[in-house]
C-alpha cells in the first residue's frame, strides 16, 4: 500500500510547536527516525522532550506543526488533522509503568490485542511468546500489584511491543529503578527493541541510558533542539558547551579563536587560567578566526605528569585527589581555574603537588559558547 | 497487525477535516455533562434571584417588579427575629461541634486512651442518622411535661419543676451540636492522624516542650482542617429545618428555615417571600462556603509523606480511663440515650412519660410500615416506598454524574474543566431548603412539578458534589499514565472508561453511591418544599405524624428509619474502610 519508501525517515516530525499557557514548552523543532532505529531525545527536565514524546502519541493536541510516521499523517495543525492516540497504533512504555493494577500480567499484556479484536488461541500465543521475550513467563498469573519494579517495567514493555505497533514510545522508563537494575535493563531494552525491529523514540535525562541505548541522539533545552547525532559524534563532537557539559563531563574555558591552520583546525588563546596561552585544537562547525569560543577538554583527554617534558602549556597545584578504583579523579588549581582531570591509578598523586598538564589538539575542542 | 500492514483507521485520517477531529466521544460526553449540570446547578438558582424581586399583590395571583420581599425580611413581625436566631442557633452548634469533634478526634488519633480503635466507629454515627430524629427523640427526653429525664427527675430527686428543657433555642444548639460533631471530627481526625511525627518531633528536639509543640506545630497543622470544619457545620446548622422546627419553632423561636417553610409552602403560600429569604440565608452560606473553599481549603498543609508511619501518641496515664469515660459519655449521649428513647416511646399506644410494660404493643409498627394493613397511614407508608425508589435511583444517576464530571474535572485541562470544578461547589454553597425553593420556583409549571421527579432533581442537584468529592479522591490517587495506556494500546475514551478507569474507581464509586443513598433517605429539607400528596418521603412522612399524629407514632416510623440507616452504615465501613469520609 505504500508508494513511497519512508524508511529513511519513518518517524518525521516538522516545526513542531507547543505552548502551555504563556511558555513554549516546545518552540518549532524538526527530526527524524529511520524505520527500526532507536532514536533518544535527552535533555534536563524542562527541556520539552516528554511534551515532544506526548505530542507524537496523541495524548496532547499541538499548536504548530505536522507528525507523521511511515507516511501517514498523524497530526497537522496546516490541515486540519488530528488522529486520536488510539488510532495510532503505538505501543508506548510510560515512567510509572502505569501497570493496571486490577488485571493480572497476562490480561496487560493481552489488552491491546484485546481492543484489536484478535482471536483468543491468537492473544495466547502472543502473550506468552512476548513474556518469555522478556523473561516473566513465571509471572504470567501474577497481579500487577505483587511485582516488583523491574518486573512492572518488563510487563508495560511486554504490552507495548504485544501488538507490533508502528512504533515505541518510552518515557522515562527506567528513572524508578534502582542503579544495578537500570544499568541491566538498559542493556535488555535495547536488545529487545533490536530483537523486534520496531522503530523508537526514547525520552531520557540520563546522558548514560542515551549512550548506551541510542542509534541517535537529540540534545534538547529549553524546547530547543541543541544537537542531532551518534552517541559517539555527540561526545567526541559537541556542537557547543552546552552539549558538551551535559553528556558527560568536559573542562570548559573561554577563549578567542586566534587563527584558522587548516580546515577544521586552529589555535585559540585561552581568556580564562593563570596565563593567557595557546593551545592547537579542532575547530567545531561555524567557528571562525577572531571569534570567541570556548575550548572543551574532557577529562580522560588531559594528560598529567610531574615532569613539564619542555613544553606543556600548563603547571598546576593538585588540589584534591579521589580514587576511583580503576581511575584517579583529581581536581587541578591553575589560576582561578580548576581542571578536572581523570589520571591513571599508577599516577600515584598526591594533594599539593605541582603537576603539568598537556593536551592532544585532536581532543581539544573549540566550540561555540 | 504486522509491521507492514496498515490499520483501515488510520488509512482514511487524511480523510477527516478539523471539525472530524473534534467530535469525538470524549467531546461529545464533557459537552453533554457540562451543559446537564450547568443547567442543573444554575438555572435554580437564577430563577430564585429573579423571584426574589417579583411582588406577589394582594389578590395572590399577578406579581409585579419591586423590592418589597427585601423590605419585609426587615419590616415583618418574625423574620428579623428568625435571622438573629438562625446566627445564634448556627454559632453556638459551631461552638459545641467543635469542642466535641476535636476533643474526640484527639482522643482518637493520638493518645492511648483505651479501644480508641474501636471507639471510632460509634463516634461517627450521628453523622448518618437524621438529625430531625434526634430532635424527636431530644424531645421525648427532656421536654418539661413527658421528658423522661425530667420526670424521672422529679419522681425520684424530687426537683419540683423539670431540670433541663429543650424545647427552645439551647436545645436547638444541643441536637445540632451533637449530631454535627462527627463532620467537624472528620475534618480534623485526617490530618492529626497523617501527620508526619517528624515535624513535632523535630519541634522536640529544638527544645520545644510538649505545650508549646503543640501550639507550635501541632495545632497550627491541623488549624485549616478546624476552619474548615467550623465552617461547613456552621454553613450545614444555619440550613437544617428538622431541628429547630421540632424543637423551638413550636415554642417561639423561629428560624430562617422553618420561616421559609410556613411562608412559602403554608396555605397562603408566597413563593416570592420565600425566594427572597432563600436569598439572605443562601447569601450567609455562600460567603462562607466561597471563604472556605478559597481561602482555608487550599492551606490545608500536605502532611503525608507517602511513608508509612504511626503519629505520635501522648500516654495520658490514668487520665486515659477520663478520655475513655468522655467518649464512652458522648456516645451515650449522642447514639445510645436516644435510640433507646424512641424505642421505648415507639411500643407505648400513647406516651405520657411514664415506661407501662403491660400495654407495650408493636401496633405503632404496623400503622406506619404495614402498607397492606387497612389502618395503616398513608404518609408513612408513601414515604418509606417513595425514598427507596429517590435513594436508589438518585444515588445511581448522581454517581453516574460524579464519575463523568471527575473524569473531566482531573483528565481534560482547559475551561470546560474549571467551569465543572466550580459548578460542583455551588450547591455545597446552599442549603438544601434553599437550593429546593429554587427548584420550585424553576419547575413550578413545568409537568414534573409534583412528581417524584422534581424532588430527585433537587437531590441530585444538591447532593451529588459529595458523590463527585469520593471519586474525585480516589481518581487523584489513580495515575493519569493507566488511562493513556490504555488508550496508546488503542482503546477509545470510552473503552478506557469502561475497562481502566471504572474498574480502579469502584471502591470510590461504591462508597459514593451509598453515602449518597444514606442521604437520600433521611432527606427532609428539599423533600418538605418539594413533596405533595403522594409523594412523601420517609423524613416527610416522620414530618406528617409530628404534626398530625402522636409521639409513639413518630418513634415507631423514626426507630424503622433509624435501623435502615444503621444497617446502610454497617455497609459503608465495609466497602469504604474508615478513611474514605476523611477525604
Amino acid at each position: 500500500m505504500q508508494t513511497e519508501d519512508y524508511s529513511g525517515r519513518y518517524v518525521e516530525v516538522d516545526g513542531l510547536v507547543k505552548w502551555f499557557g504563556n511558555d513554549r514548552a516546545v518552540d518549532d523543532i524538526s527530526f527524524s527516525v529511520p524505520r527500526g532505529k532507536f532514536l533518544t531525545l535527552l535533555g534536563p527536565s524542562g527541556c520539552g522532550k516528554t511534551t515532544t514524546l506526548m505530542s507524537i502519541a496523541g495524548l496532547h493536541g499541538i499548536d504548530a506543526g505536522t507528525i507523521r510516521v511511515g507516511g501517514i499523517t498523524y497530526t497537522s495543525t496546516a490541515e486540519g488533522i488530528f488522529l486520536p492516540p488510539e488510532k495510532r497504533d503505538i505501543g508506548m512504555v510510560f515512567q510509572s509503568y502505569a501497570i493496571w493494577p486490577h488485571m493480572t500480567v497476562a490480561e496487560n499484556v493481552a489488552y491491546p490485542l484485546e481492543i484489536r479484536k484478535a482471536a483468543p488461541n491468537e492473544i495466547r500465543e502472543r502473550v506468552a511468546e512476548v513474556l518469555r521475550l522478556v523473561g516473566l513467563t513465571e509471572l504470567t498469573n501474577k497481579l500487577a500489584t505483587q511485582l516488583s519494579g523491574g518486573q512492572q517495567q518488563r510487563t508495560a514493555l511486554a504490552r507495548a511491543i504485544v501488538s507490533r505497533p508502528r512504533l515505541l514510545l518510552f518515557d522515562e522508563p527506567l528513572s524508578n529503578l534502582d542503579l544495578k537494575l537500570r544499568e541491566q535493563m538498559r542493556v535488555e531494552l535495547k536488545r529487545i527493541q533490536h530483537e523486534v525491529g520496531i522503530t523508537s523514540i526514547y525520552v531520557t535525562h540520563d546522558q548514560a541510558e542515551a549512550l548506551v541505548m541510542s542509534d541517535e541522539i537529540v540534545v534538547m533545552s529549553k524546547g530547543r533542539i541543541e544537537q542531532k547525532g551518534g552517541p559517539h559524534e555527540i561526545y567526541t563532537r559537541p556542537v557547543n558547551a552546552y552539549v558538551s557539559n551535559f553528556i558527560g563531563t568536559a573542562n570548559l574555558l573561554k577563549g578567542r579563536v586566534v587563527q584558522v591552520t587548516a580546515p577544521g583546525r586552529g589555535e585559540v588563546e585561552l581568556t580564562e587560567g593563570a596565563t593567557p596561552i595557546r593551545l592547537p585544537c579542532l575547530l567545531g562547525e561555524g567557528i571562525m578566526a577572531g571569534q570567541q569560543a570556548v575550548i572543551s577538554v574532557r577529562p580522560e583527554n588531559v594528560q598529567a605528569s610531574r615532569d613539564s617534558g619542555g613544553r606543556a602549556p600548563i603547571e598546576g597545584e593538585v588540589l584534591q585527589v579521589i580514587f576511583l578504583g580503576n581511575c584517579i579523579d583529581c581536581r587541578v588549581r591553575w589560576g582561578e581555574f580548576e581542571w578536572k582531570v581523570l589520571a591513571h591509578p599508577r599516577a600515584e598523586l598526591r594533594t599539593g603537588e605541582k603537576i603539568y598538564l598537556r593536551f592532544d589538539p585532536e581532543y581539544t575542542l573549540a566550540v561555540q559558547p | 497487525m504486522s509491521v507492514q500492514t496498515i490499520p483501515t483507521a488510520v488509512t482514511d485520517a487524511p480523510l477527516s477535516g478539523r471539525w472530524r477531529s473534534l467530535v469525538t466521544q470524549e467531546s461529545v460526553a464533557i459537552l453533554i455533562v457540562s451543559m446537564i449540570v450547568a443547567a442543573a446547578v444554575l438555572l435554580p438558582l437564577f430563577t430564585l434571584v429573579i423571584s426574589s424581586f417579583q411582588v406577589l399583590d394582594a389578590g395572590g395571583f399577578d406579581t409585579t417588579w419591586g423590592l418589597d420581599n427585601y423590605r419585609a425580611l426587615f419590616t415583618d413581625r418574625i423574620i428579623p427575629k428568625a435571622f438573629v436566631n438562625t446566627l445564634l442557633i448556627s454559632t453556638g452548634s459551631t461552638v459545641l461541634a467543635a469542642f466535641l469533634g476535636i476533643s474526640l478526634a484527639w482522643i482518637n488519633a493520638r493518645t492511648n486512651c483505651p479501644w480508641r480503635d474501636r471507639l471510632e466507629p460509634y463516634n461517627l454515627i450521628p453523622f448518618f442518622l437524621s438529625p430531625f430524629v434526634g430532635a424527636i427523640a431530644w424531645h421525648n427526653l427532656a421536654s418539661p411535661d413527658i421528658g423522661l429525664i425530667n420526670i424521672w427527675s422529679r419522681d425520684y430527686l424530687g426537683v419540683s419543676d423539670h431540670l433541663i428543657n429543650v424545647d427552645n433555642i439551647y436545645g436547638v444548639i444541643w441536637v445540632t451540636g451533637i449530631f454535627f460533631s462527627p463532620l467537624m471530627y472528620l475534618f480534623v481526625v485526617g490530618s492529626l492522624r497523617r501527620m508526619d511525627p517528624a515535624l513535632e518531633d523535630s519541634a522536640r528536639t529544638a527544645g520545644a516542650g510538649l505545650l508549646r509543640t503543640t501550639f507550635t506545630v501541632t495545632l497550627p497543622l491541623v488549624a485549616p482542617g478546624i476552619l474548615s470544619g467550623a465552617i461547613i457545620v456552621f454553613v450545614t446548622s444555619a440550613g437544617e429545618f428538622g431541628v429547630p422546627f421540632k424543637l423551638s419553632a413550636p415554642y417561639g423561636w423561629e428560624t430562617l428555615t422553618t420561616q421559609i417553610f410556613s411562608k412559602a409552602v403554608g396555605d397562603d403560600a408566597n413563593h416570592y417571600l420565600g425566594a427572597a429569604m432563600s436569598m439572605a440565608l443562601g447569601a450567609i452560606t455562600a460567603f462562607f462556603i466561597y471563604i472556605q473553599q478559597r481561602h482555608i481549603a487550599p492551606r490545608s498543609f500536605t502532611t503525608v509523606t507517602g511513608k508509612g508511619f504511626r503519629p505520635n501518641v501522648l500516654d495520658l496515664g490514668r487520665w486515659r480511663w477520663v478520655a475513655f469515660g468522655y467518649n464512652i459519655a458522648f456516645i451515650l449521649v449522642a447514639v445510645a440515650l436516644p435510640i433507646l428513647c424512641l424505642l421505648v416511646v415507639s411500643v407505648h399506644p400513647v406516651w405520657q412519660g411514664k415506661i407501662i410494660p403491660s400495654a407495650m404493643t408493636f401496633h405503632n409498627y404496623e400503622k406506619t410500615l404495614f402498607f397492606w394493613q387497612q389502618d395503616s397511614i398513608t404518609a408513612a407508608t408513601n414515604g418509606i416506598y417513595n425514598s427507596f425508589i429517590l435513594a436508589f435511583a438518585g444515588a445511581t444517576i448522581a454517581m453516574v454524574l460524579s464519575l463523568v464530571v471527575s473524569h473531566m474535572i482531573h483528565r481534560t485541562k482547559g475551561f470546560g474543566a474549571r467551569l465543572l470544578d466550580f459548578l460542583c461547589v455551588v450547591p455545597i454553597g446552599f442549603p438544601g431548603i434553599v437550593l429546593a425553593m429554587g427548584v420550585l420556583v424553576t419547575y413550578i409549571k413545568t409537568p414534573i412539578y409534583a412528581t417524584l421527579w422534581i424532588i430527585l432533581l433537587g437531590y441530585i442537584t444538591r447532593f451529588f458534589p459529595y458523590g463527585q468529592r469520593n471519586v474525585s479522591s480516589v481518581m487523584l490517587a489513580i495515575s493519569e499514565e493507566l488511562d493513556q495506556s490504555s488508550r496508546m494500546a488503542g482503546a477509545s475514551w470510552f473503552t478506557t472508561l469502561r475497562r481502566i478507569t471504572i474498574p480502579l474507581l469502584k471502591p470510590g464509586i461504591f462508597a459514593g453511591w451509598v453515602l449518597l443513598f444514606i442521604i437520600f433517605l433521611r432527606e427532609l429539607s428539599i423533600s418538605i418544599i418539594l413533596y405533595t400528596s403522594g409523594t412523601e418521603t420517609l423524613s416527610v412522612g416522620v414530618y406528617y405524624l409530628v404534626n398530625f399524629e402522636n409521639e409513639p407514632l413518630t418513634a415507631a416510623l423514626s426507630i424503622a428509619q433509624t435501623v435502615v440507616l444503621l444497617l446502610c452504615v454497617i455497609v459503608f465501613r465495609r466497602v469504604a474502610g474508615r478513611e474514605a469520609l476523611t477525604a
